[in-house]
């Protein structure tokens, strides 16, 4: 047994040690802890730690495998996210113990705080003394023992796994309730009891899910693929072909309809802005590319390795659920031809699309769908995803028929229900909690990876400060028009704000602060070719992101129905004789060729504003020719510009 | 969207802990410096003395704050308080003065001369942007002994980094009542406008301030302090956990989702409030502590008398 003796060394430093000690299986003992946060973050041998004293946040979080004894109390977290292991704490247990538990143990002797075993997948959280209020919130799986009282609302909102309590329930929660439980489950807990040396003599309460709120009752009916221009821009009718759909499918279900894609309604964008310079004279020199510095490298502002991306672009996120396998392997192939980066989205890393892609980013989303250690290891990037443009404020949506038992295995979650993720990360609740959690972040990866913050467009003049005072590397803002697998069709339309001024709204918030260009921006929401990233860029933008053009660009025929998992191309589906039509290695190539339509619109602008390096964009190369936009932006207002624009349009 | 901490001593001598109150909540404000490093704070209680407030004003640098001084100096004089001592420190301008009448209007009187920190009996509040080893010896902080008092860092996230919005706040009109806060309050403008009804005044659109006037205010009523904290947990909506400071006590209380930290710590010489254990064990390095987390939707108080 080796000692770290916290009372004078930084967390980083004692992590980096007790790595260090786990690579070679050798027992360590921490004194002066003194409730110091992130203790053993990261770790992933099974060796002994033994704490003497109390740890603070998320002691043991992010784990796989190790054996940590805490004398006294721990504040929030304590084993967040572990994979295997066993944890076992001596006195009190702050709130959200067993956050999203994947696996292992948690003892905790004395009582633990609200929201026990918020979002957990599997393992044991047993609690010898009461636990707060709403112990087992969305819990997807696992067991929860409380040998005391369960406070208020236990169980609520819960997917699955089952809650003993000891003591008594002082109420349950939404879509909670008590059954008998079997001699079975009595005899498994007395085991697990027994083993912890925690005798109990008494009668258990079981508390599951009842199910009500698991599917919707009655499902959307299948609808005819519609074009696009009958219900799509500024010319469409008020009770155009799409509206009368609605209406006829909402008078079948009965409640708001899910589609996929996003706002079809007409916003102000970036066709509304144009280039001062008349770019009709553009080159056609196949080559231009080579003269003109299009790399861009992002997130290196913590001593992370930044992403190197061959151009300012990135794929943006989108899940492996709501895409297939093959169209996800097909975007990790796109992105590496490209020289660009690839995002997991929500769900978990598919193994194949991690091989493919050279750079990828691992999202985690408050769910935690998916989410483990080794994942984040192995990560180019790591991105808290706190709301997405097609739905500000609201979680992932998976429906039940794409939650196939494969999907719902990666996301360690059980199958067949009416996945709707939750909106909230349960140890993200302002400002403050997020900094802890950049940082177990970062001590989980040894800081070695960039953490960006994914923003769907609401009050991001604030938010956007937030994420600068909160030492993220990098963010991903995302307007309105982005797509999104499912959400409800009123807020895809009226929820989230334009693109145009989300990045406005964006730089603004970072000069209130005085920090114009301290915080890159990777604009995300809409952007169709080279020519609208050129804008984005010109107006402020660091980067963007590509979804559903990628999608397009890769065989999506935009129906719009990404939620009913049908998906005929192959592309957002989890069918099997679906999925089998998708031809991954050619889509890849064809999403290849589009991104580099990207390299070469970008090149080309650049040159011929007389320029060599992207960077050199700036705003005053750019006027709106819309009062809207103008407004938006504050880009001078300048309507003589329409007709040239009308007229010639970059190839 | 920061850090709080509260502590009162239940007895003068404390031979185990070796701070003094100022020094004790300075520690656990940098043991919790990673929830908020834009501005610091404290709210410090000293003895009273016979006839006399402290009034605290900011003040602008330079020339223009040698005017704010005069004009204050004036503004006492005008309003009958004769002014015992007085020190411009940092941001900040301190007066000693003796006053008999009615502290609410003085202070709204006084207060259009330039913006009050704070007024009371025994309180002071010190308020700076900064981290609190930088500013507390600009104020001298260590050297506040008294029984009580709370301090707060701040993470700026709708109002800009300035003295002024920083915690802790005074109860506007209301001497020796100071509040800090950690969350948000979602009817603010409901409250302020039911408090502003009822003649009460606000220096901010800070949420902190009206916490701190809503309690004032229900005590100026006849309510005590417990009843004021309980009828908060169902008149302020949102999430907070925050602590009271009065002449004699501090108290807190905490919203129904217990969605902002708190952890208590009480032994025979006193009791302290922190969002994160990691700032109780400051104050005792080295020790397990026996620390526990209030529960949602409760209150508790403690005096020292």
């Amino acid at each position: 047994m080796v000692t770290i003796d916290l009372s004078n060394m930084s967390i980083r430093k004692a992590n980096e040690i007790l790595r260090g000690y786990g690579s070679t299986h050798q027992n360590v003992e921490i004194v002066n802890p003194d409730a110091r946060h992130y203790i053993g973050v990261g770790l992933i041998n099974p060796i002994k730690v033994k704490i003497r004293g109390s740890a603070g946040y998320y002691c043991g979080g992010l784990t796989d495998g190790p054996h940590i004894e805490i004398e006294k109390n721990v504040s929030w977290g304590v084993g967040d996210n572990m994979f295997q292991g066993t944890i076992v704490v001596g006195g009190n247990a702050g709130a959200i113990a067993g956050e999203g538990l994947r696996g292992g143990d948690i003892i905790v002797k004395g009582n633990i705080g609200s929201r026990a075993g918020q979002v957990m997948k599997k393992g044991t959280l047993c609690c010898a003394g009461n636990s707060n209020f709403m112990a087992g919130y969305m819990m997807y799986g696992g067991r929860l023992i409380i040998l005391g009282d369960s406070g208020e609302r236990v169980g609520e909102d819960m997917m699955g796994g089952e809650i003993y309590v000891g003591g008594e329930v002082h109420s349950l929660g939404n879509d909670a309730m008590l059954v008998d439980p079997s001699s079975q489950d009595i005899d498994s807990v007395m085991e697990f009891l027994d083993g912890c040396d925690l005798p109990f003599k008494g009668a258990f309460k079981k508390v599951v899910c009842a199910g009500k709120l698991l599917k919707f009752k009655t499902p959307e009916p299948r609808i005819r693929n519609m074009p696009f221009f009958s219900f799509s821009g500024g010319h469409a009718d008020y009770w155009n072909p799409k509206v009368q759909e609605d209406i006829q499918v909402k008078s079948v279900i009965g409640r708001y309809r899910i589609r996929g894609y996003g706002a079809a309604r007409h916003v102000p964008h970036y066709q509304d802005i144009v280039f001062k310079k008349d770019l009709s004279d553009l080159t056609s020199d196949p080559d231009v590319s080579s003269g003109v510095n299009l790399r861009t490298f992002i997130g290196e502002k913590h001593g992370g390795k930044p992403l190197d991306l061959s151009m300012p672009v990135m794929v943006a996120p989108m899940s492996f659920g709501a895409l297939s396998p093959q169209m996800k392997t097909a975007l990790g192939i796109a992105s590496r031809l490209s020289g660009i980066s690839e995002n997991s989205g929500e769900g978990g890393m598919l193994s194949a699309e991690r091989a493919e892609a050279r750079q990828l980013i691992a999202q985690c989303l408050p769910g935690r769908l998916g989410w483990n250690v080794h994942d984040m290891k192995r990560s180019d990037g790591l991105e808290i995803y706190i709301s997405q443009g097609a739905k500000p404020g609201l979680g992932g949506q998976l429906m039940a028929e794409k939650l196939t038992k494969e999907i719902a295995a990666v996301r360690g979650i059980p199958a067949g229900m009416d996945l709707r993720s939750p909106s909230r990360h349960p140890d993200i609740l302002g400002g403050d909690d997020l900094i802890m959690k950049v940082q177990e972040f970062r001590e989980a990866v040894g800081w070695r990876v960039p953490i960006s913050i994914k923003l769907g467009a609401g009050r991001i003049r604030d938010d956007i400060k937030i994420a600068l005072k909160d030492g993220l590397d990098f963010i991903e803002l995302d307007g309105l028009q982005g797509g999104t697998g499912a959400a409800g069709n009123e807020v895809l339309e009226y929820v989230g704000i334009p693109t145009i001024a989300a990045l406005q709204e964006a730089l603004d918030g970072l000069e209130e602060i005085e920090a114009t260009g301290r915080l890159p921006i990777v604009l995300m929401g809409g952007i169709k070719d080279g020519v609208d990233a050129a804008k984005a860029i010109a107006l402020g933008a660091t980067a963007v992101g590509l979804g559903t053009s990628m999608l397009i660009s890769g065989g999506c025929i935009a129906c719009m129905q990404c939620s009913v998992g049908n998906c005929v191309v192959g592309a957002a589906t989890q069918t099997p004789d679906h999925v089998r039509r998708y031809e991954t290695e050619k889509r890849a190539l064809m999403m290849h060729r589009y991104l580099e339509s990207f390299r070469w619109q970008l090149a080309a602008i650049v040159n011929a504003m007389g320029y060599s390096d992207i960077r050199q964009l700036s705003r005053d190369d750019l006027v709106a020719v819309t009062p809207e936009a103008a407004a938006l932006t504050r880009l001078p207002y300048e309507p003589s510009y329409r007709d040239r624009f009308r007229t010639k349009t970059v190839q | 969207m920061c850090a709080i901490a509260g502590i009162l001593f239940k007895r003068d001598k404390r031979p185990e802990l070796g701070m003094s109150t100022g020094e004790a909540l300075t520690e656990m404000l940098n043991a919790t410096l990673h929830r908020g490093p834009d501005s610091c704070g404290w709210a410090l209680y000293r003895e009273p003395k016979e006839g006399e407030l402290r009034l605290r004003f900011f003040i602008a640098t330079g020339e223009a704050g040698r005017k704010d001084i005069e004009r204050i100096d004036s503004a006492l004089t005008e309003q009958n308080a004769e002014i015992v001592d007085s020190a411009a420190v940092g941001c900040t301008y301190a007066a000693r003065v003796k006053f008999g009448g009615d502290v609410q209007s003085f202070s709204y009187a006084v207060g259009r001369a330039a913006e009050l920190v704070s007024v009371g009996t025994r309180l002071d509040i010190i308020k700076e942007v900064g981290k609190p080893f930088e500013v507390a010896p600009r104020y001298d902080i260590a050297s506040y002994d008294g029984d009580h008092g709370l301090a707060h860092i701040r993470l700026a996230t709708e109002s800009g980094v300035h003295p002024n919005t920083s915690h802790p706040f005074w109860a506007c009109g209301f001497a020796d009542v100071a509040t800090v806060h950690n969350g948000q309050l979602t009817n603010y403008w409901i409250m302020r406008r039911r408090l502003e009804k009822r003649g009460m005044a606000f220096q901010t659109e800070n949420d902190t301030e009206l916490i701190a006037v809503y309690l004032a205010y229900q005590m100026s009523r006849g309510a005590t302090l417990e009843d004021a904290l309980r009828t908060s947990l169902e008149d302020l909506d949102g999430t907070f956990s925050y602590l009271v400071a009065t002449k004699d006590s501090i108290g807190y209380a905490k919203d129904k989702l217990a969605a902002k930290p708190m952890v208590k710590y009480e032994n025979d010489d006193l009791i302290a409030l922190s969002s994160e254990e990691v700032g109780l064990n400051r104050l005792y390095p080295g020790r397990a502590l026996d620390t526990s987390e209030p529960a949602p939707l409760t209150y508790g108080l403690w005096s020292r008398s």
